[in-house]
């Protein structure tokens, strides 16, 4: 008996919940909301992109004078010749990132390179667990370091879309011990999920239970409400007529600078571009895959600048490993450990490629070793970008990178 | 609290909730702990053909050479032989059958060795499609019997264990072994459980003990059975690691699978661990952890805030570790005296329990009877609010209590009953990462939908009903359904819901309203 839409929120039991969110509950809707994050420095936003399977950093930032990378990829190895998008110490983009190199020339991108972690784990999930949660290897740590920095930045803050992952479930990095950030795939399809035309019935003044569980519940309810409502009625205020990439991540984009431009008030944006582990065929999974990233980080940047919220825009882009050196038999590698992370912004202190490229010579067991931990970039962020205190977060041992951002 | 919401109060915690004939049995919670732990005495493996994956090509998917380089995710072991018969010991002698020599990747004559990255695409797909479709239906499988087996204690401390000794591995073979044998000793005592678990495959890969050789001592495995599985964080130091990791080189498995002690790698020198000094193997290290009171308590506190409440109560728990020390870790003995207390029974600790997405799911369908058409979408809610059995998010395993609750997760497990039995429009993409199996599935792929066709049969409910009128049947099923006292307006507004009905259609409606309220979420 399939039902529609309509009918779902006419006679589904959720109708009669959200109805019952008693309204002790909606003075949240006027308590201190953002105040915390809003004010601090500049109201500056993060938005964090995730590559998601293993991106091959070696193809990507390519070493193309350096005969070893060649020698490592008989086939793999991308020639100048395919038109390499040529950064300085000797290192190139890959040809398909045209996006990203019209921000290396505005001198609004920049290069890490070798960032990595001390014994790097080369299970997806379990690399992926130790970048969101920013622990080591040898830690296991329940929380996110995005979600720590709402904990530690805005503990009094009640809404959840301080911090937005745009898809349908939450990442670990949103989730915090106390305060957690939002997932949604658009404002409207999740306001319609959490309202109905009943939750104006609701009249009635109604004392919390006393039952610290059940207000737990509604009180985590009633902000998923508070924050849906106000998602939806800001995201009327602008609609993107900028072109992106006509893929799950361009629309994600679009909704992100689309939220960013109607003057949502989020601090943290969180979106995740998948499909990196190229075992077999990489050129033909990279080329799509960073089209899809360059045209699509190209489009953002166009749309905040034209709204002057560029300048107080920090990109990250990050993947939890990078590739072997050596390639495969199928024209593809293997998992592997150091990689690079792309910082891209209007107003970026350290720009152009920060430090030196990946040593092909000292491998470890033919793997790259880390020169930057990725924890010191994070560090840099939250201090230096969003105004947090990085070592309550990550905990102390990760120098900032002075200057980066 | 009445003697039904102390019996319905125990269905929840020791079992996946009581089902209307339970209630209308009316046992004493003492006489139904009596029966829970008898029906839970007899262990049987899950098991079946589709539990298992054989690889169509015939391939071994490994070398000891890309083992080594990509220890955790890649590596096969290949397990033709059956599990041991049920009740087979755990004991090494028992386990080590004669096998070809491990070293050098020796394997079964004739079968070629290919790597994985060596397969074509379309090999590379029908083997993913393999391993997750026998993961798949182990979890259906378990979550069947959850919803309808008698032996409702040995399930939930089955499921338990399965976050303490928390495993991600990619052969669902050497999954599903280690399932079993927490399965078998689940009720048993504990030193048995943990030695038994420690020999499993999966965890000495997990665990990366298949490094720890003599001369390069791999502290992982030696670390987490201290810090994860017995003793807790605090109550041994670093040089006890690095001790109980030489204790344990030596310890891996062979390429059928099956734990092997390689002598050649275990460093047979004089050690010092815990305070006591020998030439120590691993079973010894095993047994100094379990002679430390703190172990006791690390496991007592553990289970208290599984089965009792999320906030520990040491007044609580040091007799129950004390006892359960002095029993030889009797994990039976241990339960059936924790279920036997007054405090467990006491209103801080009824109703107070965030189910986990398992719990809630097999919750539905146990206490309301529900038949399913098609199980596979029930798995892809599960995942959507973070819990994919047999893949736990890390070695500590699921967090619980509130980690559970985040603003998309809350939603969709109020609108759970709608998606179930009515079919409600729904579509979730899970997380490339919820899967190191296919990590490059479209997002169409990944995409859950309704269409588990479940049923919610009414007939059982009038075991409970009997006579009770239409008007007062939300209040009667609220008490049955809701171990959290039920909101007055709540209880007003499920009643006008109900209203206007013709009988069945009222009581339709009530329960779909209980079962999607904040309320339902809690046991």
């Amino acid at each position: 008996m399939a039902s529609t839409r309509r009918e779902f929120l006419r006679t589904s039991a959720l109708a009669s919940t959200l109805l019952l969110i008693p309204k002790f509950l909606h003075a949240l809707d006027r308590g201190p909301g953002l105040a915390g994050l809003r004010d601090a420095t500049g109201a500056r936003r993060l938005i964090v992109v995730q590559l998601g399977g293993g991106n091959d950093g070696l193809n990507t930032v390519i070493p193309y004078r350096n005969e070893l990378y060649y020698k490592a990829r008989p086939t793999l190895g991308i020639k100048e010749a395919e038109g390499i998008l040529a950064l300085d110490k000797d290192l190139g983009l890959h040809p398909a990132l045209k996006g990203l190199k019209g921000l290396y020339d505005q001198g609004q991108l920049a290069v890490l390179n070798s960032v990595g972690y001390p014994n790097p784990d080369r299970s997806h999930f379990r690399s992926m667990d130790i970048w969101q949660s920013g622990s080591g290897s040898d830690q296991v740590v329940s929380t996110g370091w995005l979600g720590r920095y709402l904990d530690s930045n805005c503990p009094d803050c009640q809404r959840p879309y301080n911090a937005l992952e745009i898809d349908d479930t939450l990442s670990l990095a949103l989730k915090g011990g106390q305060r957690k950030g939002l997932a949604l795939k658009n404002p409207d399809k999740f306001h319609q999920i959490s309202q109905n035309r009943l939750l104006a019935k609701v009249s009635k003044e109604t004392a919390p239970a006393h039952q610290e569980q059940v207000d737990y519940l509604y009180k985590t309810l009633a902000e998923t409400a508070s924050s849906a409502d106000y998602l939806y009625d800001k995201s009327k205020i602008y609609k993107s007529a900028v072109t992106y990439p006509n893929s799950d991540f361009g629309k994600n984009l679009k909704t992100t600078a689309e939220l960013i431009n109607s003057g949502v008030e989020s601090r943290v944006y969180y979106l995740a571009l998948n499909g990196f582990d190229t075992h077999v065929r990489q050129h033909e999974q990279q080329q799509r895959l960073f089209t899809d990233l360059g045209n699509g980080l190209a489009a953002l940047a166009d749309d905040l600048r034209q709204h002057d919220q560029w300048n107080n825009t920090l990109v990250l882009v990050f993947s939890e490993f990078g590739r072997r050196v050596g390639q495969n038999a199928s024209n593809g590698t293997d998992h592997g450990t150091a990689n690079n992370v792309f910082l891209a912004g209007g107003a970026l202190q350290k720009k152009g490629v920060i430090n030196n490229a990946p040593d092909l010579l000292n491998l470890d067991q033919g793997d790259l070793r880390h020169q930057v931990d990725f924890r010191s970039i994070y560090a840099s962020i939250l201090k230096d970008w969003l105004g947090a205190d990085d070592t309550a977060i990550l905990g102390a041992g990760f120098e900032r990178m002075s200057g980066l951002v | 609290m009445n003697s039904t919401q102390q019996l319905q109060h125990l269905y929840w915690r020791a079992g996946f909730g009581p089902r209307p004939q339970d209630v209308a049995a009316g046992l004493s919670p003492r006489k139904a702990l009596r029966q829970l732990l008898l029906d839970s005495e007899h262990y049987e493996p899950l098991a079946g053909p589709t539990l298992s994956y054989t690889n169509p090509q015939g391939m071994v998917m490994t070398d000891p050479a890309s083992t080594k380089n990509n220890p955790v995710p890649n590596g096969m072991v290949i397990k033709p032989d059956l599990p041991a018969p049920p009740g087979a010991p755990a004991a090494p002698v028992a386990l080590m059958r004669p096998r070809a020599a491990f070293k050098g990747g020796t394997i079964a004559a004739g079968v070629p060795r290919l790597r994985r990255a060596d397969l074509t695409p379309a090999q590379r797909k029908m083997q993913n499609e393999g391993i997750r479709d026998a993961f798949n239906n182990m979890s259906t499988a378990w979550m069947e019997r959850m919803a309808s087996s008698p032996a409702q204690l040995r399930e939930k401390m089955t499921l338990f264990w399965h976050g303490h000794f928390a495993c991600r591995v990619r052969q669902p073979d050497a999954a599903l072994s280690l399932h079993n044998t927490t399965r078998q000793y689940a009720l048993g005592k504990f030193p048995d459980l943990l030695l038994a678990v420690s020999r499993e495959p999966a965890m000495l890969q997990f665990l990366n003990n298949q490094q720890n050789r003599k001369e390069h001592p791999n502290e992982n495995f030696a670390r987490e059975v201290m810090e994860l599985f017995t003793l807790g964080h605090g109550n041994y130091t670093e040089t006890d690691v690095k001790e109980a990791a030489r204790a344990f080189t030596g310890w891996g498995y062979d390429r059928q699978g099956n734990f092997r002690f390689q002598q050649r790698e275990h460093d047979t020198g004089p050690k010092t661990f815990l305070g006591k000094t020998g030439n120590l193997t691993g079973e010894d290290v095993l047994t100094h952890i379990l002679a430390q009171p703190a172990a006791a308590t690390f496991l007592t506190t553990k289970l208290y805030r599984f089965f009792v409440n999320d906030v520990p109560n040491p007044a609580h728990i040091e007799p129950l570790a004390v006892a359960f020390r002095k029993s030889g870790y009797d994990i039976a003995d241990l339960m059936e005296r924790l279920f036997s207390a007054d405090w467990f029974y006491e209103p801080a600790n009824m109703g107070t329990h965030i189910k986990s997405p398992v719990e809630l799911l097999a919750g539905i369908r146990r206490t309301l009877n529900v038949k399913v058409d098609n199980a596979q979408p029930l798995l892809g809610y599960q995942r959507a609010l973070g819990q994919n059995l047999f893949q736990p998010p890390n070695v500590a395993g699921w967090p619980g209590g509130r980690n559970w609750i985040d603003s998309s997760s809350l939603l969709l497990r109020l609108q759970l009953p709608a998606i179930l039995f009515k079919n409600a429009e729904f579509a979730v993409a899970l997380k490339q990462d919820e899967n190191d199996i296919a990590p490059n599935q479209t997002k169409a792929e990944r995409t859950v939908r309704p269409g588990a066709g479940a049923h919610l049969p009414l007939g059982p409910l009038q075991l409970l009903l009997g006579a009770t009128p239409t008007a007062q049947q939300p209040e009667k099923l609220s008490g049955f359904l809701l171990q959290a006292s039920i909101r007055p307006e709540n209880l007003q507004l499920v009643q006008q819901a109900a209203q206007q009905k013709e009988p069945t259609e009222a009581l339709r409606a009530t329960l779909m309203n209980l079962l999607s309220l904040p309320e339902y979420q809690l046991a």
